[in-house]
């Protein structure tokens, strides 16, 4: 799944430990989203979208449309 | 409210997260459930042998019932985790339990079949057997099997 979530972290000028520490995961797993090798759960999703003041469409795209 | 999550790599002894005391809280259980399992197995053919029948079974049973209470606090642990590490670390016991389960009962048809006496013929006085179903050898299998199968699947992810 695409995802601006990298884009969204830099213009906020957090490091991916910060947005970890926001979101309540681990470094590892803001990694695995940035780099589209693990997709969210909706929970998640959710949170992130709260966080940025997004919708998850705003942030998430399907690859398989 | 904790904002961090748990980390397999809190009870990986070596990695930089390790951390002593949250190896003790998850894993002390199965630290006693192998040392009650490992003393009676030295003390049942000699001395446990000669007490009455109900305090035998208490024994044989006990390291079970310390089980239970690691598998309740394993389970919290992973509860605590992120929801990516959760998924590892159910697919790597997940696949640690099937792996553990398929070579014990191998090396058990092998054991029943005589292949190992036929390749090391026992010495006469030796007692030596080679059952491995005592909790210190699954422990150590599955140990080995989860590290494996965490390696596996956190691949992926980096």
């Amino acid at each position: 799944m695409k995802n601006r979530l990298r884009e969204l972290r830099a213009a906020k000028e957090w490091s991916q430990s910060d947005l970890a520490e926001r979101l309540g995961v681990s470094r590892q797993t803001v990694n695995a989203i940035e780099t589209e090798k693990y997709d969210p759960s909706l929970p998640l999703a959710f949170k992130v979208a709260r966080l940025f003041k997004l919708s998850i469409e705003e942030i998430f795209e399907s690859n398989g449309r | 409210m904790k904002n961090k999550p748990n980390l397999p790599d809190e009870i990986w002894l070596g990695r930089k997260d390790y951390s002593f005391w949250t190896d003790w809280k998850v894993n002390g259980w199965l630290f006693a459930a192998t040392i009650i399992s490992a003393m009676s197995d030295i003390m049942f053919p000699h001395v446990v042998r000669e007490w009455p029948v109900a305090l035998r079974t208490f024994i044989a049973v006990m390291p079970f019932l310390a089980l239970v209470l690691w598998m309740r606090s394993l389970a919290g642990w992973i509860r605590g985790m992120d929801e990516l590490h959760r998924r590892i670390t159910v697919a790597a016991t997940l696949a640690s339990v099937g792996a553990t389960f398929f070579f014990v009962v191998l090396w058990h048809r092998l054991e029943r079949a005589g292949f190992f006496q036929a390749i090391f013929p026992p010495a006469r006085t030796s007692e030596a057997t080679w059952d491995i179903s005592t909790v210190g050898h699954i422990f150590l299998l599955m140990t080995l099997f989860y590290f494996a199968g965490y390696r596996f699947f956190n691949r992926r992810y980096q």
